[in-house]
């Protein structure tokens, strides 16, 4: 009975909470749903764990369900997912209960879920899907994380041999899942134009198997990329079961088993994501890649991490990184040196305010290589934020950047911004910094204060 | 002749958290900067006869404690001549690989890992991780500074009978319950500063090369870095820190 109350108590507060704006109520029908019955999303009926997979890892979660969720609904599945993003238990409790009966009967194929890496032992818990896909393991969010081996644990805890992994090929802590499964299912990328390699003295990581040095052939994005390790053995698949090949950038178009796909995205990071998703689509739920490349033509990702604002007779070019996470910083740092025009560069890196207390880490930028984009055509640097732009600007000078070549702004104050980006030559303006700064800026645009 | 620099960077594969090769890019510009040819060679743990006095500098950067048991094996071989090193050398150890030195690390899942035993602390796992600012005061060499970076506490450090390496004005430190930050044992420096430290303390780059200078037989470099850049780094984060919130009680700076 306590299952009843919870369902229509969240059934209600969701319709509640969705006549007063579309983009929220995510999260919270769920929560309350698992305060009345913390047992909830393990009492729905007719749930088949075979058909409930959990998209996991560090980067790349949401566009992979995005991708795969709208690859079976192009080709014809129901598929219930959390595609707006609430990954934690109560945004999945909150999806199964707006999609269920009053009863609690789910009708649906596929059950494709984002799952934060950190609490899916608890999601598992109640919610036993027997496919998980496994983007990476990278260093992230160390506030709250530490390293990445902290969120190793938590997967290995729950993982077991009547699961179906999805495993990065390219990614050596999460192939090394491979020895825990039933059965592994392996994606990766063939070496492309955007490919590139890092010098000696930016380390790499230990061998998940044996603890000694694992060496990269290539990146095909950051510590991402065909592997071995000297000592064991251990080594990326020569041959993964599913490969993105033949990706060329002028013509947007890449291959799968000879079948040609439209490229959405150009993005190196974003390949994986496609890799994985026509994995499951195959694998699991039986559609070709040549069904598959249909969809390709008309996706469209939720939440990109790139925008690009018009300032006067300038293109501001946003990249959203994530603060603490090197992978994203390198990502948009490569973007950034593959552009052959003269460019300024606006960095706002900023204090973590993931939770209290906050902090002025910037350490991660020190995992990047900078050598590319400043061996690019880039005409000025500006470091801003309040109480990181010294720090930003001195990663730049340990680069070998001149010290006249960069603008130090110790504020956020979006006026000044502007001011600068306008006194630069060039037309082509790139940016990093966080979101509330770009939203800021954005405003200010659609204010029509940038006609000054 | 040339004046050779020669920096040991212990496992920097398999210890590598926090941008920490950050420390390596300051010793070798402050390095050059004072003339020396500065080489920088990594220790891994396929190294043949590796001997610590080959090196002026030692850095051995934090790490997933994991792998630990693997390093500690290698490094036990060379404990002796490591001892020998900190006598007079100077040697950095951030983070949790504090933890290597200990006598042994207790892990949050009850697992024992068994140290070098060449610091008297003991090491517990956290079952929570506490990331935030650190700022303490510390002399190196002779030289009162301070010091402000960050931290990523996995462990606690209960110093048994050494002597801290600084004294907290503000964050975790070794235990989140005193003022201690980290242990200095001759001129060893452990410490629970993160990332670029010495990127962001050059006062402390300065003084470690002064030490090898000293080692070396080297007249000190008179000619003065400019430290203006960080020294304007470290007075807007001090500002932060006055003003942030926290739920810290053995250091008084924050609200």
């Amino acid at each position: 009975m306590k299952f009843y109350f919870a369902l229509w108590y969240a059934k209600i507060l969701g319709w509640v909470i969705n006549r007063v704006s579309k983009d929220r109520g995510t999260n919270l029908p769920g929560e309350k749903a698992l305060k009345i019955d913390p047992s909830f999303v393990k009492n729905f009926k007719n749930l088949d764990y075979g058909n409930v997979i959990f998209i996991t890892g560090t980067n790349g979660k949401s566009t992979t369900t995005n991708l795969i969720a709208h690859i079976l609904k192009e080709n014809g599945k129901k598929i219930i997912s959390n595609i707006e993003g609430a990954n934690l238990l109560g945004g999945i409790a909150t999806i199964l209960a707006k999609e269920s009966t009053f009863t609690g009967k789910l009708k649906a194929d596929y059950f494709v879920f984002e799952t934060d890496e950190r609490y899916l032992p608890l999601i598992y818990a109640q919610l036993p899907a027997e496919n998980m896909l496994i983007t990476n393991l990278q260093k992230d969010q160390v506030q709250r994380n530490g390293d990445p081996d902290f969120i190793y644990r938590k997967l290995a805890s729950f993982i077991n041999k009547g699961m179906t992994l999805f495993l990065n090929n390219e990614e050596p802590r999460s192939k090394s899942f491979e020895c825990m499964d039933d059965h592994s299912v392996y994606y990766g990328v063939q070496k492309h134009q955007e490919s590139f390699i890092k010098g000696t003295d930016y380390p790499t990581l230990a061998c998940p198997e044996c603890h000694h040095d694992i060496q990269f052939d290539y990146y095909n994005t950051d510590n991402v990329g065909p592997f071995h390790c000297g000592s064991c053995g251990n080594a990326s698949e020569k041959n993964p079961d599913y490969e993105i090949t033949d990706i060329n950038f002028n013509e947007k178009t890449f291959r799968l088993r000879d079948v040609v796909f439209d490229m959405p995205y150009d993005l190196p990071f974003m390949f994986y994501n496609y890799a994985g998703a026509l994995a499951i689509s195959q694998e699991l739920c039986g559609i070709s890649p040549v069904e598959a490349a249909k969809s390709f033509k008309n996706f469209k990702n939720i939440g990109g991490r790139f925008e690009e604002l018009k300032f006067k007779e300038k293109t501001i070019k946003y990249t959203r990184i994530k603060q603490e996470n090197p992978d994203t910083l390198q990502s948009a740092l490569n973007v950034i040196a593959f552009d052959p025009q003269e460019k300024m560069v606006a960095f706002g890196l900023n204090v973590v305010e993931d939770f209290t207390p906050y902090y002025t880490n910037t350490f991660y930028a020190y995992d990047c290589d900078f050598k590319p984009l400043v061996d690019s055509k880039v005409e000025r640097y500006l470091c801003f934020s309040e109480h990181a732009s010294y720090d930003t600007a001195n990663r730049l000078l340990y680069e070998g950047v001149s010290r006249e070549a960069i603008t130090i702004m110790d504020s956020d104050d979006i006026t000044k911004i502007f001011e600068i980006i306008d006194e630069v030559k060039s037309n082509n303006i790139y940016l990093i910094t966080k979101l509330a700064t770009f939203e800021n800026m954005k405003k200010f645009i659609e204010g029509g204060k940038s006609n000054g | 002749m040339d004046k050779i620099l020669k920096i040991g960077w212990l496992f920097p594969n398999t210890l590598n958290l926090h941008g920490d090769r950050g420390n390596i890019l300051a010793m070798k510009a402050e390095g050059n900067r004072r003339g020396y040819r500065v080489e920088v060679y990594q220790i891994t743990l396929d190294s043949q006869n590796f001997n610590p006095m080959d090196y002026d500098f030692l850095f051995c950067a934090p790490g997933e404690m994991v792998h630990f048991p693997e390093i500690i094996r290698f490094l036990t071989l060379y404990k002796k001549a490591l001892i020998a090193f900190i006598e007079n050398r100077p040697l950095l150890v951030t983070g949790t690989s504090i933890g290597l030195f200990a006598d042994k690390i207790a892990r949050s899942d009850g697992y024992i890992i068994p140290g070098l035993n060449i610091l008297k602390i003991k090491c517990t796992e956290n079952n929570a991780v506490y990331g935030d600012d650190l700022f303490f005061d510390c002399h190196y060499n002779g030289k009162e500074m301070s010091i402000i970076g960050s931290q990523i506490q996995m462990m606690n450090l209960e110093i048994l009978e050494e002597t801290p390496f600084g004294y907290l004005k503000y964050g975790y430190g070794n235990t989140g319950s005193t003022k201690q930050e980290g242990v200095i044992n001759g001129k060893g420096i452990f410490t629970n500063t993160l990332g670029p430290l010495l990127v962001c303390n050059p006062w402390l780059t300065e003084e470690i090369l002064n030490l090898i200078d000293l080692n070396k037989g080297i007249s000190n470099w008179q000619i003065k870095r400019d430290n203006t850049l960080e020294e304007q780094s470290l007075k807007t984060k001090v500002d932060f820190i006055k003003n942030k919130k926290t739920a810290l009680t053995n250091t008084t700076m924050g609200e």
